[in-house]
């Protein structure tokens, strides 16, 4: 049994439908972008392992195609199972053994580049200091006790979670949070200009004031969803429960915390880009921001900042311009754009921790291959010298 | 040589090991942050959800106050008492200071710094006597407990307040001593809040400290500066700093009391992610009451009876689309949607002080409406005007003049 699993998972065949089931993928998949865009198609036929149908839904679903994740680990096992299979050591193979690395390393990295690097961004205006970066896409209710004179505490969840619905208990929240609504993009309109059947999407806050409609998933590259939510906040079960606060509306689109009191404790509720803190800070200095002489060609824009980090114990200034990123605690903070009239410098800041597998898997896959042609080569010229043409 | 089975086993299983590990990106994250500065700080532990509904302790060790985030700087100088405690300031607080007294009791002090009247002197007070649990007051018995204080910024209205809130801690609350410095462009509020007896006996020198302040550079710490030098603005003012009653951003917390915008207006930040912005509304045009949405409203009375409404307003990204909101807007008038390709031709754009504001005019069978918007650092901006065509035609002039004065960056 163990034998025919071997030779199944180390199979060529398994290898040729693994391809000729990423090229239908990346066919469908790049065909799908006219509808879903481009973060969307990601997620469901890339960044999964199945491909399910119909897409989007919340009921029933169906499996239709392997996802990107499911055919690169199958790939992935297939190739390092056959090459350990039929691994035997001779330096006429080396080049070989050598390039299979490579590719073994170039998918791997693949698949944890994808598993386990964050993307950000750190918008900074001169002058300003951060210790996080946030999340282009994802975003997330904090809800903040502000009862301590001297601190906060900052309970932040995350979008999926409140995508799931339900009850959310914490140990750190004296309350309950009930999920009524998510909107994972909507509309928010004042409700006197929300039409007659229009109704106030909540019953505290700003939510009583306002109608949340929802509206189809953003898919152009440069848009994206407004995700909004309508919450509850449920007194815990038991002897003397307090009055529920009622229910709120949390949304990207309001830009001020709402606050209500529970227990007699001061609380906010607010709906943020997700937050990813440091233990270190960039301060900016100053943007710079040139262009070809009589042209609005950019020709150079950077950053210089100041880079402080206690635990390190360590300040120093930084430069980050164009193809010139910094490279600190396992980030790399690109420069990647600025605001108008250059009030404010964007940082890329993206977490891989396989960054140096595709730079280490063409190296070594280059060195198979030079080593192999070269052996052959040798090999070729020494016939030619022991059996000259006639 | 072949390759043994047990390292081949090893190499298949490793990579299902690995992923198994993989930290979920999307836990729910717990930690504490230094009050009113929750940009600040580091992340403590991922606190996993507990099952039913009991409830557990706090999970996650006290973050330490993290590091420096954004601040503007301290606007006005001044000396204060060498036994107090500097704070890390903030975007709303341009000095903050602890002042502690035996027995664990504290008095919180700080300055805040708003752009225009902000509400009123009475409106304010009235509102802190609320987060003392007390009855409001009128105009009238305010004059009666209120001090007067010269100082070089301006006439200091300083009152005394008393009361402990249901569920307050006596030993950090009870007591609110203010002065409120009220000006048309900018209101200055000092407040020393905190245990009843520490707060009276920091009184004089709290006021003294008052008379000390003017415009100019960076007031000197009085003591070691705990925490960071400087932190980012949070969420936390809402419920403790003074709220501008006239024009209140979006979500902030309404102030009671009759809510005006000033003719030459400024939406107050409260922190740097609220927007800041300022006009000119022409002298015709009278401030009328805010809401959650609308940063400021505006009203001309015409012939007949006739109202022209107007209004601004601010929304998180495009607003929900040029095309999506014009034949919105068109569908309020009772007029039938444009395509794309029309609404270029509709648009005319008005430059302002910092940029520029895209506008439409459009007459149907129900009114006429002038609107303009602009989108500004991620924000879009909506500036409207509604009322009876020849109304809305003779305003016209004053609205565009209204929309060449605003300056998104003052």
């Amino acid at each position: 049994m163990a034998h025919r699993f071997f030779d199944f998972i180390s199979s060529l065949k398994l290898t040729i439908v693994c391809l000729s089931a990423a090229m239908i993928l990346v066919f469908v998949g790049t065909l799908a972008q006219v509808n879903f865009g481009i973060h969307e198609v990601q997620e469901r036929y890339f960044q999964s392992l199945v491909v399910w149908w119909p897409a989007g839904s919340q009921g029933l679903r169906i499996p239709v195609f392997p996802g990107g994740h499911l055919i690169g680990g199958v790939l992935l096992v297939n190739l390092v199972a056959a090459h350990l299979r039929r691994f035997r050591w001779s330096w006429s193979k080396l080049g070989i053994h050598l390039t299979h690395a490579g590719l073994i390393i170039l998918l791997a990295g693949g698949l944890f580049t994808d598993l386990f690097s964050v993307e950000s961004f750190m918008r900074l205006a001169p002058g300003e200091t951060k210790n996080y970066s946030e999340d282009s896409r994802a975003v997330e209710l904090v809800v903040v006790d502000g009862s301590d004179k001297e601190f906060e505490q900052v309970t932040a969840i995350p979008e999926e979670r409140l995508k799931r619905g339900g009850t959310i208990a914490l140990a750190s929240l004296p309350f309950r949070i009930i999920v009524r609504h998510f909107y994972q993009n909507s509309q928010l309109q004042p409700l006197d200009q929300a039409g007659p059947n229009a109704v106030p999407a909540a019953s505290q806050g700003v939510g009583a004031r306002v109608a949340v409609s929802e509206l189809p998933r953003a898919t152009a590259q440069n848009e994206g969803d407004l995700v909004s939510a309508v919450i509850e906040i449920a007194p815990v079960p038991g002897p003397d429960v307090p009055p529920s606060p009622g229910t709120w509306l949390v949304s990207g689109q309001l830009d001020t915390p709402q606050t209500f009191s529970f227990a007699g404790k001061p609380w906010r509720l607010a709906m943020r880009q997700a937050r990813y803190y440091k233990p270190f800070s960039l301060t900016l200095k100053k943007f710079t921001h040139e262009r070809y002489p009589g042209t609005q060609i950019p020709k150079n824009f950077a950053s210089s900042a100041t880079l402080n980090d206690p635990e390190r114990n360590e300040s120093r200034d930084v430069l980050i311009y164009m193809n010139h990123p910094l490279r600190y605690r396992g980030e790399t903070f690109f420069q990647s754009g600025f605001e108008e009239n250059e009030a404010a410098t964007i940082l890329q800041v993206v977490y891989n921790p396989s960054f140096i597998a595709p730079y280490l898997a063409c190296v070594i896959v280059g060195v198979g291959l030079l080593f192999q042609l070269t052996w052959h080569f040798v090999g070729f010229l020494r016939r030619r010298k022991t059996h000259p043409a006639k | 040589m072949k390759f043994p089975r047990p390292l081949l086993c090893f190499g298949l299983v490793l990579p299902c090991v690995l992923f198994s590990a993989c930290k979920d990106k999307n836990a729910v994250q717990v930690y504490r942050v230094s009050k009113g500065e929750s940009d600040a700080a580091a992340p403590g532990n991922s606190a996993p959800e507990s099952p039913g509904t009991g409830v557990m302790p706090a999970m996650g060790a006290p973050a330490e106050p993290g590091a420096p985030a954004s601040v503007q700087p301290p606007q006005v100088t001044g000396t204060p008492p060498s036994n107090w405690e500097a704070r890390p300031l903030s975007a709303m607080r341009q000095a903050s200071y602890l002042v502690k007294g035996d027995n664990g009791a504290t008095a919180d002090i700080s300055l805040v710094i708003l752009a225009g009247p902000a509400g009123g002197a009475l409106d304010n007070i009235n509102r802190w006597l609320s987060q003392l649990g007390q009855p409001e007051i009128t105009a009238e018995q305010l004059a009666k407990i209120a001090r007067h204080v010269a100082s070089p910024l301006g006439d200091a209205t300083v009152v005394d307040l008393e009361g402990l809130p249901q569920g307050g801690d006596a030993a950090k609350d009870g007591r609110i001593v203010a002065g409120i410095i009220s000006g048309d462009s900018r209101s200055f509020f000092f407040k020393m809040r905190g245990n009843a007896a520490l707060a009276e006996s920091q009184k004089e020198a709290f006021i003294q400290w008052i008379g000390t302040m003017r415009q100019g550079e960076s007031a000197p710490p009085a003591g070691p500066v705990s925490g960071a030098e400087a932190v980012s603005p949070a969420a936390s003012v809402a419920a403790t700093e003074p709220v501008s009653a006239t024009c209140p951003v979006a979500g902030a917390t309404p102030v009671a009391g009759p809510a005006t915008c000033p003719v030459a207006g400024t939406a107050p930040a409260a922190d740097s992610e609220k927007p800041r912005i300022k006009w000119e509304a022409p002298a015709g045009w009278k401030p009328g009451a805010t809401s959650a949405m609308r940063q400021a409203s505006f009203s001309v009375a015409g012939q007949d009876g006739e109202s022209a409404d107007i209004s601004v307003s601010v929304l998180g990204g495009d607003g929900g689309g040029d095309l999506e909101n014009v034949n919105r807007w068109r569908d309020q008038i009772g007029l039938g949607n444009v395509e794309a390709g029309e609404l270029k031709a509709l648009v005319v754009p008005v430059a302002c002080h910092d940029g520029e504001i895209f506008t439409v005019d459009m007459a149907g069978p129900k009114a006429r409406m002038l609107v303009g918007w602009a989108k500004v650092d991620g924000k879009s901006w909506f500036f409207k005007l509604i009322a009876p065509d020849r109304l809305a035609g003779g305003e016209k002039a004053g609205f565009e003049k209204f929309l060449r004065s605003v300056q998104f960056h003052p």
